[in-house]
């Protein structure tokens, strides 16, 4: 009796573990940027189990250190869903190596030029001949520092652009290797509290409101499973709103998924905007100038920031 | 050099093309090979980053190699002559080598930075530790394969023991350091560009330009950066073999 009820039992499990997942859908594979604090609302769902409560399983299928590593793993296929900046994803569509639309803004702001906490540079400008690191070519902080440059009144090739992983930046900065770096929160709030650096320009400074993090779908999980990815934009505008209005309580997941400690993860949070309103203004303005970089080619830039926003599925959650 | 020598290779490059213009190979996977080749031209006449172009990431490609080998065969020589000719020397040292030599030149970067910065000597560290080992062990054999009766000879003929070094043990191991440098330029050349990968301070290399073409997404310049590596490579290999015959017309 009880060994037939037990072979029943494991029939009953092996069969729902075969069927379940192919009914409900395999869990949404997502992603996300190490320890960047832009894509708290992503940690803030899984936390408070936003997914969950919408019916979603989802696996995090890879945390990445650039956006444009993660760009990669959706030109494999690796990813449905991910948090990754849009100057990257951007770039990634423009080259025709990932299929994905923007479907959420994450967050606006939220990056920093650092120099050194005893160094003499005052201005953007004072940074010719020196040695700059960006996390990659064509992330958002790659952007900004160039377009910070141009408005300096300083040509690109002034300033020596190399590329370093931001946990690498502080301690590339301590020993005198980089004159200063661009990264996003929670580095530069990092840099000050280990007394390492100091701010020399925010990007909100740079770029007023600029358009940092984006949630972004692949377009074939999109097409496959819509009513997945709506759950998906609602649990984000949950967790987005979850962040303004308990900051305290995001603060603490902030410092779990960063393992930074308090101070540190307030500064950093200090410095970003978070919102899920898209900007197709703020995309035009990447779609242009990265082109004028040099890092795509894209002829009607109108035509491709429609294409790259869909901001259908926020219009039809938010009634807006 | 026959026809039938490039048969092979072109009925490889003919049939992807085909494949490609099928469609049944998608471009942001595996680019067809025009789409390299015009990706080779981008890289020469726009550079990536642009402005960044081939010709010099080419050059400092060269240039980190040129030190890392050349510090290698600076040691590895000399310490594989006297380790083959010296039993105590031998064992004394062979179990630091064995122990040091299996770790794999790459896993030292993070260390290589911490000791020598981001910049040439960090990356001819590590193509140095690449290139180390071959030509060590090369040497030590090529050292060991010479006819024993030889330097017995040379000292019953009253050679001093730096003469059997010179004269008798380094031209009887050339052939054997021969192999040793040809191996350890080629592991050399392919450790740089991953060492290049971490960064480097010039902007310049052509593991850089590679890492660049990723960020950037742009496949077809990954795969044209990917055929300029090999094809340096297989030229220098080339260039060492015809050094060896001018020098080994014997061998």
């Amino acid at each position: 009796m009880k060994i037939r009820t037990l072979i029943l039992a494991a029939c009953l499990i092996l069969t729902l573990g075969i069927w379940l997942p192919a009914a409900a859908g395999r869990p949404v594979r997502i992603a996300y940027l190490q320890a960047d604090i832009h894509q708290l609302a992503s940690w803030v769902a899984m936390e408070k189990g936003f997914y969950r409560a919408q019916g979603l399983e989802v696996k995090v299928a890879g945390i990445f250190k650039a956006g444009p590593e993660e760009m990669s793993a959706f030109a494999a296929g690796e990813l449905d869903m991910g948090y990754v900046g849009e100057a990257p994803a951007t770039v990634a569509v423009a080259n025709h190596a990932a299929r994905v639309q923007a479907c959420a803004q994450v967050n606006t702001e939220g990056s920093a030029i650092v120099v050194a906490a005893g160094s003499p540079i005052k201005t953007v400008a004072q940074l010719a001949g020196k040695t700059v690191a960006v996390p990659g070519h064509s992330t958002v902080q790659d952007f900004l520092l160039k377009k910070a440059l141009s408005q300096a009144g300083l040509a690109a090739d002034k300033v020596k652009i190399i590329v370093l992983k931001p946990p690498e930046m502080i301690g590339a900065l301590r020993t005198g290797q980089i004159d200063a770096f661009i990264a996003w929160e929670p580095y530069p709030a990092k840099a000050q509290t280990m007394k390492v650096g100091r701010v020399l320009i925010a990007s909100g400074r740079i770029w007023k409101d600029h358009p940092c993090c984006i949630l972004a779908v692949d377009q074939r999980f999109l097409k496959a499973r819509p009513q997945a990815v709506k759950k998906m934009v609602k649990a984000h505008v949950q967790a987005t709103d979850f962040i303004n209005r308990h900051p305290q309580q995001a603060l603490k997941i902030g410092m779990k998924y960063t393992g930074m400690d308090a101070d540190t993860v307030r500064l950093a949070m200090k410095n970003v905007n978070y919102t899920y309103r898209l900007s197709v203004d703020g995309e035009r303005q990447y779609v242009e100038f990265l082109s004028r970089l040099g890092y795509i080619k894209v002829k009607d830039s109108r035509a491709f920031v429609a294409g790259f926003l869909n901001t259908k599925i926020l219009e039809e959650l938010t009634g807006k | 050099m026959t026809p039938r020598r490039y048969a092979l290779p072109l009925a490889v490059v003919a049939l992807w093309q085909g494949l490609s213009w099928a469609g049944l190979i998608p471009a942001y996977k595996l680019p067809s090979p025009l789409a390299i080749a015009q990706g080779l031209v981008d890289l020469v006449l726009v550079g990536m980053p642009p402005g960044h172009r081939l010709p010099s990431h080419l050059f400092y490609s060269l240039y980190r190699v040129a030190w890392g080998f050349f510090l290698a065969a600076l040691l590895g020589v000399p310490l594989g002559l006297l380790m083959g000719w010296s039993r105590p020397l031998r064992q004394l040292v062979t179990p630091l080598v064995e122990l040091v030599r299996p770790v794999p030149p790459l896993a030292w970067i993070p260390i290589s930075i911490l000791w020598f910065g981001i910049g040439i000597k960090s990356a001819a560290f590590i193509i140095f530790l690449g290139a180390f080992f071959p030509i060590l062990l090369n040497t030590i054999a090529g050292v060991r394969s010479v006819n024993p009766t030889l330097p017995e000879a040379a000292r019953t003929l009253g050679a001093r023991e730096r003469d059997i070094v010179l004269k008798v043990l380094l031209p009887g191991s050339v052939p054997s350091i021969f192999v040793g440098l040809r191996i350890g330029l080629g592991i050399g050349w392919m450790t740089l560009v991953a060492a290049e990968f971490t960064g480097v301070r010039s902007g310049y290399g052509l593991g850089y330009m590679i890492m660049t073409a990723r960020d950037i997404q742009r496949a077809d310049e990954i795969m044209a950066g990917m055929g300029v590596i090999g094809i340096t490579g297989l030229l220098i290999d080339w260039g060492l073999r015809v050094l060896q015959r001018r020098l080994l017309p014997w061998k």
